[in-house]
């Protein structure tokens, strides 16, 4: 296989520096205590309140995907059922507690007990056990941003009041434990950067309706993602995305695409199975099919469909983007019609949906969605399934099969359709 | 015994005959069915509705569909209330409330609502922070939605008053169950946990004013019951109950050595540790007695006191000797509570025991094994 | 003198023994049927080839414990223990100084936490799958064309095992074709398939606090690749008794002793359930 499958611009090498230098401060914390760190689940997340505080993140999600990618998951995961968590565990939470006890870092650097532990609860149950967990073993305080679920189109004023109400709660926890005052006017300018590096992620976004798209918007926005969590509240953050966006941009316009040529265009639907990521991807590299769009890539946040924080309501913008801007706080019913969404705007060919066997907020009823794609909506989908960190649930063979025969499948349909259906 | 056996199939039939009763008798009237595992049933009750507990379909129904839906990995509950749906089975219902218990139950309210858009098909946000003074407030708002929309179905208005009334008879229900079970608690040899199980869980599908009066009749019978005491260990048993232990499952945990003297079966139903106030807002009268009355449970989040303390003292409370932790297949829940529920069993240097089961499992001989040697263990020191 | 006797009736073979303490506990006789379909029939043949081997009368063994998945069937049984309970008993006589029981069988396995009495502190059993256990040799023996016997001495032969990913004996199958296309030798993929079956088994003994010295009971300990595979994995040797398929018989016969012994009280109710022979 030729290595242009991956992208490779000068951009995959800043975002690594940016998550080393993320790591670094991590370190740092973890020497000298300071600058205060801050637990925090990646979706849903509200960044933006900790730079408040000058407060740094800490995801145990990255730390859990770190582990997997780099084909370190297995032992942790192996010390945590040990300690009693069952097979059938998500194997994030598994990873992650395992590395806690272990004494073990996806890096060679430390990781700080954290401040304070804020499970923004967006939806995802396991998200309440998990930091619950952390807060006992780490015996660090807790505090439960309880967000209220998606169950109406729209979220109800006393939603948002709810919300509202406990972020300024989560202030004042904060201000207690971290010994600093709240800087309104840092926050306002943390939820403006924010703003402007959404406008430009969903300019990215945006890009791969065009063909061929200059990026895969599973496998790469993936690794875009990082940045996108750690520093969208920071000018880094907005540099970072201007410059991705130029470099994505130039791509576009001399009509160069992933592969030699775009075959097959897709939407990708859960999340990747971290530990064969790179084998997982020459299954689709393989038939030069790309993604161009993707639900995991909303995780943090949904931007393509206009949303953006507002500088002007920052306490109510963040508040309505833990509510209804990420996928995870959003209804199945919900999922299916922003995967609908993708496969007519984006202009796709089909659907694969990877069922994980650790997260039942992503999987739980994905029998459901494609029943929907391809009966109701007649779109073409795949379904395929392993897990996201545990390595021990992947059946190479099996996967490659199932994936070869719908592409030998969709190849048909396409050499005899010349229209490509409309849904 | 016949109360019992009544009781039991009312639990087992899946044509709901109790719900078609109800309905012939209140031709205008609407049953809405609700997920477990707690409900706020006073508010359907007000408006002149039929709540009825669903908790899966066992054995009893053989899954041909709803395993396309929902993939391996989702618990059996799950995947039969969606069988009985695509089968048919919930055609007496109106209406389907589900609740934030966990990610599988919370997709399937979604999955009905597409595949039955013609049925009342809502999700009960209920609070995980109650440590937020902001929590109380949000819930009555809820409540108020959720009672709109019952309106809405009903095409009804529903008065203080009559939420009121509807409070005390659920209120008295309630005592009645805590009673029961503190006369187990004293005298496990009065009652049986096979017997008592299949009179609670009943209450799932009767008019709370029945069932009141049967747990009255029971009350009388167990008292009056005169059964010699064995030389059996005292256990609580824990599980984050949604998903239901069948029947022979309880029975063969008595007959292996043991006195069940706390359990959190059918908890949903005795949720509340003192009475709903009946005065002021009614509305907020039950949030509050969520908020602080609520009993512990692994699907609710209380940061105040952590559950695993909690289950220590129900241990004490009840002079038990062990745990037995019954973990529904698949039950994400439950299995991650395991983990520092044991930890502090340990600490407190209290036995325990894990075992899994299924509502349509139909042979034990597994599990009997592994529940008398936890016995043996026990009692051979 | 004291004479007792333990019967474990297997879901295919019945064992059974007799043991008297006459100049030191010893077995004095044992016997193994196939357990068929009429499991009271079984345990009598079994109990009644013992007596003739010790020439005894049935009237002469003064406690009889059964125990086995057929434990409520031996009606001429005293009472009943579960195997768990005697194959911790067991082992610890056969193989002192035992803390923890491994015991793989053909349809499952467990782990068991064993005191210095051969008391049963805690235990695990395999959860949903036949991962770690006999049928997963089988069904890649199968897979292969080669007989159970055989799998064994062949993996010890590996050179390079394969590696085996899934924890699923299903999926392992097509796994091992993949490799027999590849042209990787059985040996190799056997090797593969015993250290896989092995981490998979120390999973679930991890549970426990796993301390020496470790025994290995059941069916799947006649293999010597397996339990070379499972003492690399855990990097300890472990005891494997030549007795091992009587370990159950004869942990039922020791708890009868101690009943004999009246040093302990059966305090123990069982329901009518239990007299009536189960379900």
């Amino acid at each position: 296989m030729t290595d242009k499958k991956e992208y490779r611009g000068s951009i995959h090498q800043r975002q690594k520096d940016l998550m080393l230098a993320w790591y670094g401060q991590l370190d740092q914390a973890a020497l000298t205590g300071t600058p205060p760190t801050v637990s925090m689940m990646i979706s849903g997340n509200c960044v933006e309140l900790l730079e408040g505080f000058g407060a740094v993140p800490l995801y145990p999600e990255i730390n859990a995907l770190q582990l997997a990618i780099r084909h370190q998951s297995l032992d942790p995961i192996l010390a945590a059922e040990d300690l009693g968590y069952a097979a059938d565990n998500c194997a994030y939470v598994k990873a992650d507690i395992g590395c806690l006890l272990k004494g073990i870092t996806p890096t060679d650097g430390k990781l700080p007990t954290p401040t304070l532990i804020l499970c923004n609860f967006v939806g995802c149950n396991t998200y309440l056990k998990w930091f619950e967990h952390l807060a006992k073993f780490q015996r660090v305080p807790l505090y439960v941003i309880d967000v209220p679920f998606m169950r109406t189109d729209e979220p109800s004023r006393s939603d948002l009041d709810y919300v509202v109400n406990q972020l300024n709660e989560t202030v004042k926890r904060l201000e207690q434990l971290t010994g600093r005052k709240f800087d309104y006017d840092r926050f306002r300018q943390a939820v403006e950067c924010s703003s402007r590096t959404e406008g430009l992620w969903s300019q990215i976004k945006h890009l791969a309706r065009r063909s061929p798209s200059p990026f895969d918007a599973y496998f790469d926005a993936i690794t875009l993602m990082g940045p996108l969590y750690v520093y969208r509240a920071k000018p880094e953050g907005v540099e970072f995305f201007e410059a991705a966006l130029a470099e994505l941009e130039a791509k576009a316009d001399a009509h160069k695409g992933v592969y030699e040529q775009e075959h097959f265009r897709l939407v990708m639907e859960g999340p990747p199975p971290y530990p064969y990521f790179r084998t997982f991807r020459d299954m689709f590299a393989k038939w030069q099919a790309c993604a161009v769009a993707s639900t995991y890539s909303t995780v943090g946040g949904l931007w393509e469909f206009g949303f953006r924080h507002d500088p002007d309501h920052p306490f109510e913008s963040v508040a309505m983007h833990m509510i209804a801007q990420n996928v995870t706080n959003r209804n199945l019913l919900q999922r299916y019609e922003q995967i609908r969404r993708y496969v007519e705007d984006w202009d796709a060919d089909g659907v694969i949906i990877h069922f994980v066997k650790s997260c039942r907020l992503f999987s739980a009823g994905q029998g459901d969605m494609r029943d929907y794609f391809t009966k109701q909506l007649g779109v073409p989908t795949l379904y395929v399934e392993s897990d996201l960190e545990d390595p021990r649930y992947f059946a190479e063979a099996q996967t490659k099969n199932r994936i070869d025969a719908f592409f030998e499948s969709l190849e048909h349909t396409k050499a005899t359709a010349s229209i490509r259906r409309k849904v | 015994m016949a109360l019992f056996e009544r009781m039991w199939d009312m639990c087992s039939e899946l044509h709901f005959p109790s719900v078609r009763e109800w309905k012939r008798a209140h031709p205008d009237g609407r049953a809405i069915a609700y997920f477990p595992v707690y409900t706020p049933v006073e508010l359907i009750h007000a408006a002149g509705m039929f709540p009825v507990g669903l908790a899966g379909a066992g054995d009893r129904l053989d899954i041909q569909h709803a395993d396309a839906r929902f993939g391996s990995f989702i618990c059996s509950i799950v995947k039969t209330t969606l069988e009985m749906a695509l089968t048919g089975h919930l055609e007496p219902f109106d209406g389907f409330l589900f609740s934030s218990i966990c990610d599988s139950a919370r997709n399937l309210c979604f999955v009905l609502k597409r595949n039955f858009p013609g049925m009342y098909v809502d999700f009960l946000h209920l609070p995980h922070n109650p440590s937020s003074p902001a929590a109380t407030q949000f819930l009555v708002e809820e409540y108020r939605r959720i009672l709109a929309e019952l309106e809405r179905l009903g095409n009804c208005r529903v008065r203080d008053d009559t939420l009121h009334r509807s409070i005390a008879l659920y209120n008295h229900n309630r005592a009645l169950i805590r009673e029961l079970y503190d006369l187990r608690t004293r005298n496990p040899e009065q009652v049986p946990t096979w017997q008592l199980y299949q009179l609670i869980r009943a209450g799932n599908f009767m008019p709370v004013e029945e069932h009141t009066a049967q747990l009255q009749e029971a009350l009388v019978q167990f008292r009056a019951g005169g059964t010699k005491q064995r030389d059996s260990i005292r256990i609580v048993v824990e599980g984050s109950f949604c998903e239901q232990p069948p029947l022979p499952l309880i029975r063969l945990i008595e007959d292996a050595g043991c006195y069940i003297v706390d359990d959190d079966f059918v908890i949903g139903q005795s949720w509340f540790d003192s009475d709903v106030p009946r005065e002021g807002d009614p509305l907020w009268a039950l949030a509050t007695s969520y908020m602080d009355h609520a009993v512990c449970s692994s699907v609710r989040h209380d940061f105040r006191k952590p559950r695993w303390e909690e289950l220590v003292a129900k241990v004490r409370r009840s002079q038990a000797d062990a745990v037995l932790f019954l973990v529904a297949k698949f039950c994400e829940p439950a299995y991650f509570d395991y983990v520092p529920y044991r930890q502090e069993l340990e600490r407190a240097g209290i036995p325990h025991l894990q075992l899994e089961f299924e509502e349509k499992s139909f042979t034990f001989d597994r599990l009997r094994m592994e529940v008398e040697t936890f016995v043996e263990s026990l009692v051979f020191d | 003198m004291r004479i007792v006797a333990g019967v474990d009736v297997g879901s295919t073979q019945t064992k059974a023994v007799i043991m008297s303490d006459n100049g030191g506990l010893q077995i004095i006789a044992r016997a193994l049927v196939d357990t068929g379909a009429n499991v009271q029939r079984a345990a009598e043949r079994a109990f009644d080839t013992c007596c003739r081997q010790a020439a005894l009368h049935t009237s002469d063994v003064g406690f009889i414990v059964g125990t086995g998945y057929g434990r409520y069937k031996i009606a001429f049984g005293n009472t009943q223990m579960t195997e768990i309970t005697c194959h911790a008993k067991g082992a610890s006589f056969l193989c002192p100084g035992t803390r923890t029981v491994i015991d793989m069988g053909g349809q499952d396995s467990k782990a068991i936490s064993v005191g210095p009495k051969g008391e049963v502190l805690d235990f695990v059993m395999n959860d949903k799958c036949a991962a770690g256990t006999g049928r997963f040799l089988a069904n890649s023996a199968e897979v292969m064309g080669i007989t159970l016997d055989e799998v064994g001495p062949l993996s010890l032969q590996a050179k390079h095992p394969v590696k085996i990913a899934t924890v699923c004996t299903v999926f392992v199958e097509s796994d091992i074709l993949s490799y027999l296309a590849q042209g990787k030798t059985a040996e190799d993929i056997l090797g593969g398939v015993h250290i896989a079956i092995a981490k998979r088994t120390l999973s679930l003994a991890r549970r426990l606090n796993i301390e020496p010295e470790i025994t290995m009971t059941g069916g799947v300990a006649r293999n010597k690749g397996m339990v070379q595979a499972l003492e690399e994995v855990i990097g300890r040797k472990m005891q494997v008794s030549p007795d091992a398929q009587f370990i159950g018989a004869i942990g039922a016969a020791l708890f009868a002793l101690e009943k004999l012994d009246q040093s302990f009280e059966f305090g123990i109710w069982r329901g009518e359930h239990a007299a009536s022979g189960g379900h």
